[in-house]
């Protein structure tokens, strides 16, 4: 290659591998993550099966240094700074969008390689073998875990660099060749359903019917005289259950079905409406799609990280996910994931029987059982 | 052939036979006049061979031999650690050589203070009998606390001095560099995640027994140590720097004053930099990265390590145990040779 003299094209700096950690362990899901870098962050996803994807976009903003220097002669780049809408004009840079693959696990072990190094950190500083940190030393002001990712340029290894105190830590990850797999289409402009709630409430919803193991996770939302209506309900060989969220404070007794599992949701009297927002396209029918649960429940670390969460259902019936994670007060950053429907089946009219009637006795039944089992 | 004594850092003991341990499953153990020496000679993997003053772990300590006081033994370490971990509680331990049906054997005597139910209405009763002697304990009864002894037995093998005239410590030349390692639980956190990531970036030959992972160690004169690993998928190395080599004494050196200037670490001093960024002047080793971890394990008795490479060949650690009188000091030396790169 004859751009030896060309600046590398990334090197970006940021004061805290934690927080690239809390993230892209979201999608720890895959061995080979696609990175992709622009002029707004890099963004890490990685596929199962071209059913579901995860990814995770580390924001510029999260760096304390970010420089990007498109390899070839850059076009135009989308200027778009919310990263949902940047989505679909990557496919159309491409030649100025650095893409590889990494193996993940592997990155993921090297953000965290410090932080629990230093023995001393249990022990009083009078009992610590060698005081190696006086009230000025960074890791005081937990400055101590500096993370330097820098891509030269295509085909060189993605280097991580750590510093902490006397340590340095050199990581290169070899890049592979991106396998061009397409996106899991989602079509924004035709949305049959959206909703937004925390995201601890949706993780102690999946958590709570992971408990009998489940095979598929139905997402059931309507307008239940004129009150919106969303529930998960899970079934599985071991039998269904059912979580429902309901809209209205002054609930029938037993209906808001959320599990006290969790104590951080710990929900004040004054509770606000659970869904915050809630859209159907047709308010007149009930949107029902099927999704395989253990790929609902390899977004779990993202949705017990997430303050909120935003379901969204395109009239295809692709679920997305978007997760809002705190990374530091204040800065926000975003995870996301795409599911493909199971194809609905015979086992669908047995699935549509039970869920259908209102204040349906089985159902009923069955989440009293849920709930029973977890305050033993 | 007589070995009694008290053991008065029981702590230290269980630490140190724990990581020894963890190395081999049998130690020779030489017990003498004026030292105590725990010797591992595994199949394959890291040789130790540990030199103790006696007061490092023992106190009132009498040893008897017709080959001139001196008692050879091998010692299953699991027992032993398993034993001395009744002893974590104790308030004293006693340890001897005796003899039951012919079986050679290392009984410990722990004494602890027994605080299972002080507040039950009843005394425990029946608690380890067999190993107990009674009379303490029902002596107990009157005071307010009472006691409990355990026995732990040992069965041991005597070896004859022939048996070990053949053994003796590795001869290597003289190393390139010295270095004072980093803690070594900082070390082994790092290192146990390098192998750790070699082994996630090895999987799809999961099949292959127990595949081995190299972890490449190197230092300079410089105060630079490097732990590096390479994988398919990646390549990692941790660069230490400001740490010690420490100096030479010329009385120590063969040769004096003018062995010094000839010492290979005398050259290695003329190359490579503090920090850490040239690729000269490196002496580095390569070796197995779960040996290694296991060599580690020394870290719990948070003694003064420093490592010398022998490039290409081999690394020897001498571990000396902190001492609180400062006096002559107990080392375990690591033997770990090198695979060739």
């Amino acid at each position: 290659m004859a751009d030896e003299d060309e600046p590398p094209i990334l090197t970006a700096v940021s004061s805290s591998a934690r927080q690239l950690y809390q993230l892209l362990r979201c999608i720890n899901f895959s061995d080979k993550a696609h990175v992709q870098i622009n002029d707004d962050g890099l963004k890490f996803s990685v596929d199962e099966a071209s059913v579901m994807e995860g990814s995770a976009f580390l924001d510029k903003s999260l760096f304390t240094t970010f420089t990007f220097h498109a390899p070839s002669s850059p076009k135009h780049h989308s200027q778009n700074s919310d990263d949902e809408d940047d989505e679909d004009e990557e496919e159309d840079d491409l030649s100025s969008t650095p893409t590889f693959q990494i193996s993940l696990p592997s990155l993921l072990e090297t953000l965290q390689i410090f932080g629990l190094t230093d023995p001393n950190n249990n022990r009083p500083p009078w009992a610590r073998d060698n005081p190696t940190s006086t009230v000025f030393s960074n890791n005081v002001l937990g400055m101590n875990n500096m993370c330097r990712i820098s891509y030269d340029t295509a085909g060189s290894p993605l280097s991580i660099i750590l510093t902490e105190a006397t340590i340095r830590t050199t990581c290169n990850l070899s890049t592979y060749e991106a396998a061009f797999s397409e996106e899991i289409p989602f079509n924004r402009q035709s949305l049959a359903f959206k909703t937004i709630m925390r995201g601890s409430w949706l993780f102690d919803a999946v958590s709570e019917l992971a408990s009998t193991s489940p095979e598929s996770l139905t997402l059931v939302a309507r307008m239940s005289h004129g009150k919106p209506y969303f529930a998960l309900s899970s079934s599985g060989d071991l039998g269904s259950a059912r979580v429902e969220f309901n809209n209205n404070l002054t609930g029938r007794s037993g209906a808001p079905t959320l599990p006290p599992t969790n104590p951080n949701t710990d929900d004040p009297p004054t509770q606000p409406n659970l869904l915050e927002t809630f859209q159907l396209s047709d308010p007149d029918t009930t949107l029902r799609s099927t999704y395989k649960f253990s790929q609902i429940q390899k977004a779990a670390r993202a949705m017990s990280q997430a303050t909120k969460v935003s379901i969204r259902a395109d009239t295809q019936g692709v679920l997305s996910l978007q997760f809002m994670i705190e990374v530091e007060t204040g800065k926000v950053s975003f995870v996301d994931f795409r599911f493909v429907p199971l194809v609905e089946d015979d086992g669908e009219e047995a699935d549509e029987t039970m869920v259908d009637g209102e204040g349906d006795e089985t159902m009923a039944h069955s989440s009293g059982q849920e709930e029973d089992e977890d305050e033993m | 052939m007589r070995f009694k004594a008290s053991i008065q850092n029981i702590n230290i003991f269980t630490k140190l036979t724990a990581s020894l341990n963890s190395l081999g499953p049998l130690a020779w153990v030489k017990l003498s006049d004026d030292q105590v020496c725990f010797t591992i000679i595994p199949e394959q993997g890291t040789q130790v061979w540990a030199v103790l003053s006696i007061d490092t772990i023992f106190d009132t300590y009498t040893v008897q031999s017709a080959a001139g006081n001196v008692i050879n033994l091998e010692v299953p370490l699991t027992s032993l650690t398993r034993a001395l971990k009744s002893a974590q509680n104790a308030t004293s331990a006693q340890i001897r050589l005796t003899k039951k049906d012919n079986v050679p054997l290392l009984a410990l005597t722990i004494v602890t203070p027994s605080s299972s139910n002080s507040y039950a209405a009843f005394p425990p009763q029946g608690i380890d009998s067999e190993d107990c002697f009674d009379v303490p304990l029902n002596k107990a009864f009157g005071g307010g606390s009472r006691e409990t002894i355990v026995t732990q037995e040992v069965p041991v093998r005597v070896l004859g001095p022939d048996t070990v005239a053949g053994l003796h410590e590795p001869q290597c030349r003289e190393p390139d560099v010295h270095i004072i390692l980093p803690p070594l639980l900082q070390l082994k956190s790092i290192s146990d995640r390098f192998t750790k990531l070699a082994l996630a970036g090895s999987k799809p030959v999961s099949g292959t027994t127990a595949t081995r992972t190299r972890l490449e160690l190197a230092a300079n004169m410089h105060g630079c140590l490097k732990m590096s690993i390479k994988t398919d998928a990646m390549s990692i190395s941790s660069v230490w720097t400001d740490l010690n080599n420490p100096e030479l004494d010329p009385t120590q050196v063969a040769g004096g004053e003018i062995g010094l200037a000839e010492h290979p670490s005398t050259r290695m001093k003329q190359l490579g930099t503090a920090d850490g960024r040239s690729d000269e002047g490196w002496a580095s080793v390569l070796i197995d990265g779960r040996d290694w971890g296991k060599v580690m394990s020394v870290g719990r008795l948070g003694g003064r390590v420093i490592a010398c490479f022998c490039h290409d060949h081999a690394l020897i650690l001498y571990v000396y145990l902190p001492n609180e009188n400062g006096e002559d000091e107990s080392v375990l030396t690591y033997y770990i040779s090198s695979y060739s790169s």
